[in-house]
């Protein structure tokens, strides 16, 4: 912020001051900042700064060619990028009518499970790191690394893979790939009992986490919250299943629940996601090679594509909950509009506001990060 | 409700409020589009989340038609108990650009209409919070405004610099550092070949970095 936007509280009360979380900050991932009243350790008023990652996307994709924004998209959301690349193709496969071959619907559920194991362990990680606990950040982050080492092989990119097309996918799976999955899979899985017992079954972190910024299922519904924080009130939504998109609806997974909607509900939320994640992975692998066929539906010369004109509502569920493009068409090379509604819109600013208010000074971190906000996803 | 009682309701709904017009609906889908006038989107907005539930307002999304002379908002509603999804698309005038907000019915709305306000100058009335989020240090145009040609405004307020650095210059003088026609690069199958790279391609042989991307690539591709 520069000095002449700063506004100074013209009478405060004595015994409050203004205390600034961020732009560069432990509890969140990426620049966000949040800017609090505090009276003693109680918070009075809360206020979320945001715009440090505004890259203008939603812009410069009306100026691009269709395809060239596929390479766009996953800049987005930096811990979770896959999932963006889906929804902008799915979008305008539906306005242009494109039906896309069965064995890239697979690897596409393969590649989205995987980048949302990948952001899980993330937040994980830093969720602990934030509880003051560096040993699990370690472990999280290394072991996400196993998964962005499958993604170089599988896509070429570790992060921003850039492997989907509207139609289709690029490329075949490597040889020999889905034994790498297997292994890293069977590998994680291990791993997961060792997480508990150094960090989700740890006494400091459940003293810490249980019974801070507390979300009922009612306000969840009023704020627009999603994702698994809405699953940690204890409403079974997921647009995997109630919404399907691409193969989930072959796909044999739970909806996991917690009641009681506090940081520690949703830490538990991700902790049982990444089990399910790896149940479809495995089912994904096991099906994989008996699905033959094309990988992608036949486009026009993507370098003079005219998409039909129309509008497109597409959804996914990305790690930190609905993530959907609203993307419009006048006919033209160029899309007219594409309107991204990151999950974090919502958890990052209105609901962390109320949350954090009324709270302690050492909850925000905690707070924060077990909303697992994605602060790029709402600057766009 | 169900299913094929909100196939009525909806079928229904232009009797009850004027003007509002299915123009599509995929149950199946579960997408559905209505187009009202402005005017009337508080009395569809009360009647679909009292009487159908839908209560999560995933978006609104602001499409800028310049020629038209019109802004064109959409609200994205989901219902959890019928899963389904109804998109209400209404346009309001770009000139003076104001609108009212819908914050007092779903909270959402505060962040999206925020946020619309900031990129499209269009003014919501009596919402609670129209202060600027992301573009605190802009004093120019709404940026998402179709007349904000940003490339001009680059060109304004930037200036082009040469880039011949010496490591590039050193680079042509190889061979290197030009730039390859799309179906030379070396993702194409029938330049980068198992055994190495073409004749024809020869500037890239002597860089160790071209034999290993092709090394890279061969791996990738199986057996072929």
């Amino acid at each position: 912020m520069r000095a002449e936007n700063y506004q100074q509280q013209s009478h405060p009360p004595s015994n409050q001051f203004e205390l600034n979380f961020g732009p560069n900050h432990p509890g969140i991932e990426g620049n966000y900042a949040l800017q609090v009243e505090v009276e003693g350790d109680v918070i009075v008023k809360a206020r979320a700064d945001g715009g440090y990652l505004h890259r203008g996307f939603e812009k410069l994709m009306e100026q691009r060619l269709w395809i060239q924004n596929i390479s766009l998209v996953p800049r987005i959301c930096v811990p979770d990028p896959s999932p963006m690349e889906v929804c902008y193709s799915m979008a305008i496969e539906e306005i242009s009518g494109i039906e896309v071959p069965e064995r890239a619907q697979w690897i596409r559920v393969l590649q989205l499970e995987l980048s949302r194991i990948a952001a899980h362990l993330f937040t994980f990680g830093g969720h602990a790191a934030t509880t003051g606990m560096y040993t699990p950040m370690y472990w999280g982050v290394a072991d996400r690394d196993l998964i962005l080492d499958l993604f170089e092989e599988f896509t070429g990119g570790r992060i921003y893979s850039i492997y989907n097309l509207p139609g289709g996918v690029r490329r075949e799976l490597p040889d020999g790939f889905l034994d790498k999955v297997s292994e890293v899979i069977d590998y994680i899985e291990s791993r997961l009992p060792e997480y508990d017992n150094l960090f989700f079954r740890n006494a400091v972190f459940i003293k810490r986490a249980k019974g801070v910024g507390v979300l009922t299922q009612e306000k969840s519904l009023e704020m627009g919250v999603t994702g698994p924080n809405l699953r940690a009130t204890g409403l079974a939504f997921d647009l995997r299943r109630d919404d399907p998109y691409l193969v989930y609806d072959k796909l044999d997974f739970e909806v996991v629940v917690e009641e009681a909607g506090d940081a520690w509900a949703r830490t538990l939320v991700r902790r049982q996601e990444l089990l399910q994640s790896i149940r479809i992975v495995r089912q994904v692998v096991a099906a994989l090679p008996d699905i033959g066929g094309e990988l992608r539906a036949p486009i026009p010369n993507p370098l003079a594509w005219r998409v039909p004109a129309g509008e497109s509502y597409a959804r996914v569920e990305s790690s930190k909950g609905e993530l959907a493009y609203f993307v419009v068409s006048n006919g033209g090379e160029k899309p007219w509009r594409v309107h991204v509604r990151g999950p974090s819109a919502m958890h990052a600013v209105q609901v962390l506001e109320e949350l954090v208010t009324g709270g302690r000074v050492e909850d925000v971190a905690q707070t924060m990060f077990s909303l697992d906000a994605c602060p790029p996803e709402v600057d766009r | 409700m169900n299913l094929s009682q909100f196939e009525a309701w909806l079928a229904d709904i232009d009797h009850r409020i004027a003007g509002v017009e299915v123009t599509a609906s995929n149950l199946n889908k579960r997408r559905n589009r209505v187009d009202l006038p402005a005017d009337k989107l508080v009395l569809f907005l009360e009647a679909v989340k009292g009487e159908a539930s839908f209560v999560h307002l995933s978006a609104i999304s602001c499409v800028d038609w310049i020629d038209d002379g019109e802004f064109e908002l959409v609200y994205h509603l989901w219902s959890y108990e019928l899963n389904q999804l109804i998109s209400a698309h209404i346009r309001v005038s770009r000139d003076p650009g104001e609108y009212q907000s819908i914050y007092d019915l779903y909270r959402p709305a505060g962040f999206f209409e925020r946020d619309i306000h900031e990129m499209y100058g269009l003014y919501f009335h009596g919402a609670p919070d129209m202060e600027k989020f992301i573009l605190t240090e802009w004093n120019g145009i709404p940026p998402m405004r179709k007349e904000f040609d940003s490339e001009e405004f680059v060109e304004q307020n930037f200036s082009w610099q040469e880039y011949n650095p010496e490591w590039l210059k050193e680079l042509v003088a190889e061979g290197g550092g030009v730039v390859i026609p799309c179906e030379e690069q070396r993702f194409s199958r029938s330049v980068a070949t198992d055994h190495g790279i073409d004749q024809q391609h020869s500037n890239w042989s002597g860089c160790d970095v071209s034999s290993k991307l092709c090394r890279i690539d061969s791996k990738y591709r199986g057996g072929d």
